[in-house]
C-alpha cells in the first residue's frame, strides 16, 4: 500500500538510501521528507546524490512542476545550485519539482543584469535569485562621519540593489529573490561598532533594513541576516571556503539559504494555508477534559505547564488576528469540549474565535473533510495540529492533502513548533491588510497622545487601561490559588502555606471570606495575581493571607484589594480590620504595606507587627483600575 | 594512527559520499573516478574533517596529489592536535 511505510515516522538519509537500494516506490516521498528535514551540507548533498542515482535507476517520479531559476551573484554559485535544486525539488507536496537552472559567473551579476543581451535574459527565467557581493556593501567614509552621511550611503546602497532588481524584473518578467547581507561576525571596531552607522556591522544592518522596507512586491528577500543570526553569525562565514572556492556561505549555512529560497519559490506557486484545525486535550491544554474536568486541566495560572499551553494559545490567537481561520477537531463530547472555551478564565481562545467546532467520536479525517465543506475551502488549505501520532497518521493516510503538525512531547515547544512550521506566512500585503495597518496606526497615535500628556505615574497608570475581576474562591481556581499560596514569598504578609484540600475547604468555610484577583491591561491578561483570606470573628476581620504577584507591583492593585477587604468586612458586620505582618527573609517588600494602606500600628514585637483599620471611617482608595466584577456578587458573605 | 588505519577510516567517508563502490588506495586521485567532481570533493573534505576531528588550512588539500598524500596530511593534523 503506497504511503504506508513512509508516513509512519520521520525518515533520515539512511532509510532513503535503503529505499533507493530496493528501488522502492516510496523513495520519492521519503526523499522529499528527508530533504526538508536535512540539517547540514553533507546530508543534503548526499540526498542530492541519491536523487541523481534514483533518476538513473529509473525509479518512477512525478514531476509536477518545472521551475526556471536563474542564479546570479558576487560569489561562486556552485555548489549552492545543487542545494537549491534539491530543496526546490522537495518543495513539492506530492511529487517532485524539477529545477531548470541557469548559473551566472562569479561576481558578474551586475553586467549580467545590465546587458539586455546577456545569457541571463536569453534563459527566460521565471525567478532570479540574486546574491549581491558583501565586498560591495561597505561604508567608504570614516567611522566618525555624520550619521546623516552614513545613513545616506546605506540608503544609496539599497537603492542600487533595488534598481538592479527592477531592471532584471522589467527585462525578464521574473520574480526576484534577493539575499540580503549576513551580519559581520568580527569584533570590528570594538564596542564603537554600535555607535556609528559606518561599521560593517551597522552598515550592513542599515542596508538590509532599507532594502526590506523599500522592496516592491516583485522582490522577495531571502533574509540572510535573520537566518545567520538564528544560526550564529560566526558559523555562517567560512574564510577558508571563501579563499579556496569563493563560497559566500559556510557549507551548513548554505543549506539554510537554499531552504529559504525554496520556501519563497514554493510560496510563489502555492496558495498559503488558511485554516488551523486544532486538537484539544494535551494540545490546547494539559490533561483530558472528559476525565480531569474544568478544575483538573492545565492551562495558564502559575504552573509552568499551564503557562506553556497558554503561550501556545497566544501564538494561535496571533495567527487568527492575521486572518488564519481556527477550527477545532477533537474526539470529545461536545459539551465537555466547549466548556473550557466558555467558562475557563485562563483560556485565551474563546468559543467565538472558533469558526468551526467539531467535537465528536467520528474519525478526525471525516471531521476535517466536514470542516473544509462548511468553510467552503479546499482540503489543501487546512493544517491540522495534534499531539497524538496515531491521529496525525490517520489524517496523513486518509486526507493527504492536509498538512499536519505533530506536536512533540514538551508543550514548552508548541508555540515554536507552530511558528516554525511556516505554514501561515503572509507573502504579500493586501489592501485589507493595509487598511488594518492604518487602523493600528490610529490606535497607536491615540496611545501616544495619551502617553505624551504627561510622563508622571498617574497618566502612565491611566494609559494602561487596567481592568480587574475579583472573585470569591471557585473550584476551578483552587489549583492555582494553592500554588500561589505555596510559592509566593515576596509580596506575602504572613507566608502561611495551605494544601489544596485546605484551600478547597475554604469554599464552604463561613468563618472566613476569601477572594482572588485578576488583572488585565492593554498589553494583555496577567491572570490570577492576588489571593486574600480574611478570618471573621464577631466584629473583627483579620487578614490571614494576603499575597500578590510581583509583576503587578505599583499598579494600585493593593489599594483595590484593601477596598475589597473593607467592603466585604462591612457586609459581614465588622467594624475593625486587623492585619499582621510576619517578617521572613524574603518579604521585606511588604513591611510597610499596611501603614501605606492607612492602617495604624497597634502592636510591634520581633515576631510580628499588628495593624488596625477602622472600616467605618474608611474611604475607598481611588485608583486607575476598572473593577469589572466584585466577589460574592449574589450570595452575601454572611450566608 | 598509521596510514593504513587512516585509509580504512577514509573508506567509510567515501562510501557515504559516493554511495558507490570506490576503493580507497594510496595512489587513488580524483582523475581515476568519473563521478569525483568538485561537488563531491567538497563533501569528501567536510566528511573527512568530521570523521577525524581535524581542520585543514587554506590550500592544503588542493596541494595533495593522491589519497596517500591526503592521508599523510590527516596524520600530521591529528599529531598536531594530539600535542596541544
Amino acid at each position: 500500500m503506497p504511503g504506508e511505510t513512509v508516513t509512519a515516522t520521520r525518515l533520515g538519509a539512511d532509510s532513503v538510501r535503503d529505499l533507493l537500494a530496493g528501488r522502492d516506490t516510496n523513495f520519492w516521498p521519503a526523499l522529499r521528507e528527508a530533504t526538508r528535514a536535512a540539517q547540514d551540507f553533507s546530508e543534503t548533498l548526499s540526498l542530492a546524490t541519491m536523487r541523481k542515482k534514483a533518476l538513473r535507476a529509473g525509479i518512477p517520479v512525478t514531476i509536477d512542476k518545472t521551475i526556471r531559476l536563474a542564479v546570479a551573484g558576487g560569489s561562486s554559485l556552485y555548489p549552492l545550485n545543487e542545494l537549491l535544486e534539491q530543496m526546490i525539488g522537495a518543495a513539492s507536496s506530492t511529487g517532485w519539482w524539477h529545477t531548470e537552472l541557469w548559473k551566472g559567473d562569479y561576481d558578474n551579476y551586475i553586467s549580467e543584469i545590465l546587458d539586455p543581451e546577456s545569457e541571463l535574459y536569453a534563459f527566460k527565467p521565471e525567478a532570479i535569485f540574486l546574491i549581491p557581493s558583501s565586498q560591495r556593501c561597505v561604508y567608504q567614509g570614516a567611522l566618525t562621519d555624520s550619521r546623516e552621511q552614513q545613513h545616506a550611503a546605506a540608503v544609496a546602497a539599497a537603492e542600487d540593489l533595488l534598481a538592479l532588481c527592477r531592471t532584471a524584473h522589467e527585462r525578464s518578467g521574473a520574480e526576484i529573490v534577493i539575499a540580503n547581507f549576513m551580519p559581520a561576525p568580527d569584533f570590528d571596531p570594538g564596542p564603537y561598532r554600535v555607535r556609528t552607522l559606518g561599521s560593517d556591522w551597522n552598515f550592513r544592518r542599515s542596508v538590509n533594513l532599507e532594502l526590506g522596507l523599500n522592496a516592491p512586491s516583485y522582490v522577495h528577500i531571502c533574509d540572510a541576516e535573520f537566518l545567520a543570526t538564528r544560526r550564529g553569525a560566526m558559523n555562517c562565514y567560512d574564510a577558508r571556503a571563501w579563499f579556496e572556492t569563493k563560497q559566500l556561505y559556510a557549507s551548513d549555512f548554505a543549506v539554510d539559504i537554499a531552504r529559504e529560497v525554496a520556501s519563497i519559490v514554493r510560496s510563489l506557486h502555492k496558495p498559503s494555508k488558511k485554516v488551523l484545525a486544532l486538537d484539544l486535550d494535551n494540545t490546547l491544554w494539559g490533561g483530558v477534559i472528559g476525565d480531569d474536568g474544568m478544575a483538573g486541566i492545565e492551562i495558564g495560572g502559575t504552573h509552568a505547564r499551564g503557562e506553556a499551553f497558554r503561550q501556545f494559545q497566544l501564538a494561535i490567537a496571533s495567527l487568527a488576528k492575521r486572518g488564519v481561520v481556527l477550527a477545532v477537531c477533537s474526539k470529545n463530547d461536545y459539551k465537555n469540549a466547549a466548556e473550557p472555551f466558555e467558562k475557563h478564565p485562563e483560556m485565551v481562545l474563546k468559543l467565538s474565535d472558533i469558526a468551526c467546532f467539531k467535537a465528536n467520536w467520528e474519525p478526525k479525517s471525516e471531521n476535517l473533510r466536514r470542516i473544509a465543506e462548511e468553510l467552503n475551502l479546499g482540503l489543501d488549505s487546512i493544517v491540522f495540529v495534534d499531539d497524538n501520532p496515531a491521529e496525525i497518521e490517520i489524517v496523513n493516510q486518509f486526507v493527504p492533502e492536509i498538512e499536519t503538525i505533530h506536536l512533540g512531547p514538551d508543550p514548552a515547544e508548541y508555540a515554536s513548533q507552530l511558528l516554525n512550521s511556516r505554514f501561515f506566512e503572509p507573502r504579500s500585503i493586501t489592501a485589507d491588510d493595509l487598511q488594518r495597518g492604518e487602523q493600528y496606526q490610529q490606535q497607536a497615535a491615540r496611545a501616544q497622545a495619551m502617553g505624551s500628556s504627561g510622563t508622571d505615574m498617574e497618566s502612565y497608570l491611566d494609559s494602561l487601561d487596567m481592568h480587574s475581576t475579583i472573585s470569591e474562591f471557585t473550584p476551578v481556581d483552587v489549583p492555582r490559588i494553592s500554588q500561589l499560596i505555596n510559592k509566593s514569598n515576596q509580596f506575602n504578609v504572613t507566608t502561611r502555606r495551605r494544601t489544596e484540600a485546605e484551600v478547597e475547604a475554604l469554599l464552604t468555610d463561613r468563618s472566613r471570606y476569601a477572594f482572588s484577583v485578576r488583572l488585565a491591561d492593554k498589553f494583555g491578561d496577567n491572570g490570577l495575581i492576588s489571593v486574600v483570606i480574611v478570618a471573621v470573628e464577631e466584629e473583627t476581620a483579620t487578614v490571614d493571607t494576603w499575597l500578590m504577584s510581583c509583576r503587578v507591583l505599583k499598579r494600585q492593585m493593593e489599594d483595590e484589594v484593601v477596598n475589597e477587604m473593607v467592603r466585604l468586612a462591612k457586609l459581614r458586620g465588622c467594624s475593625s480590620l486587623i492585619g499582621h505582618y510576619l517578617p521572613t527573609e524574603k518579604n521585606g517588600m511588604v513591611r510597610d504595606l499596611f501603614p501605606r494602606m492607612g492602617f495604624t500600628l497597634v502592636e510591634d514585637t520581633p515576631e510580628r507587627t499588628t495593624w488596625q483599620l477602622d472600616v467605618n471611617a474608611f474611604t475607598p482608595h481611588p485608583t486607575h483600575i476598572q473593577i469589572d466584577r466584585r466577589a460574592y456578587p449574589t450570595n452575601s458573605p454572611e450566608n | 594512527m598509521t596510514q593504513t588505519e587512516i585509509l580504512a577510516k577514509m573508506q567509510t567517508v567515501f562510501d557515504d559520499v559516493f554511495l558507490d563502490d570506490v576503493k580507497v588506495t594510496p595512489e587513488l586521485s580524483a582523475n581515476d573516478v568519473e563521478e569525483w567532481d568538485s561537488l563531491l570533493q567538497i563533501s569528501l573534505v567536510l566528511g573527512v574533517e568530521k570523521a577525524f576531528g581535524v581542520r585543514f588550512r587554506v590550500g592544503e588539500v588542493e596541494a595533495t596529489k593522491n589519497l596517500g598524500e591526503f592521508a599523510n596530511l590527516i596524520q600530521r593534523r591529528i599529531a598536531e592536535g594530539a600535542k596541544v
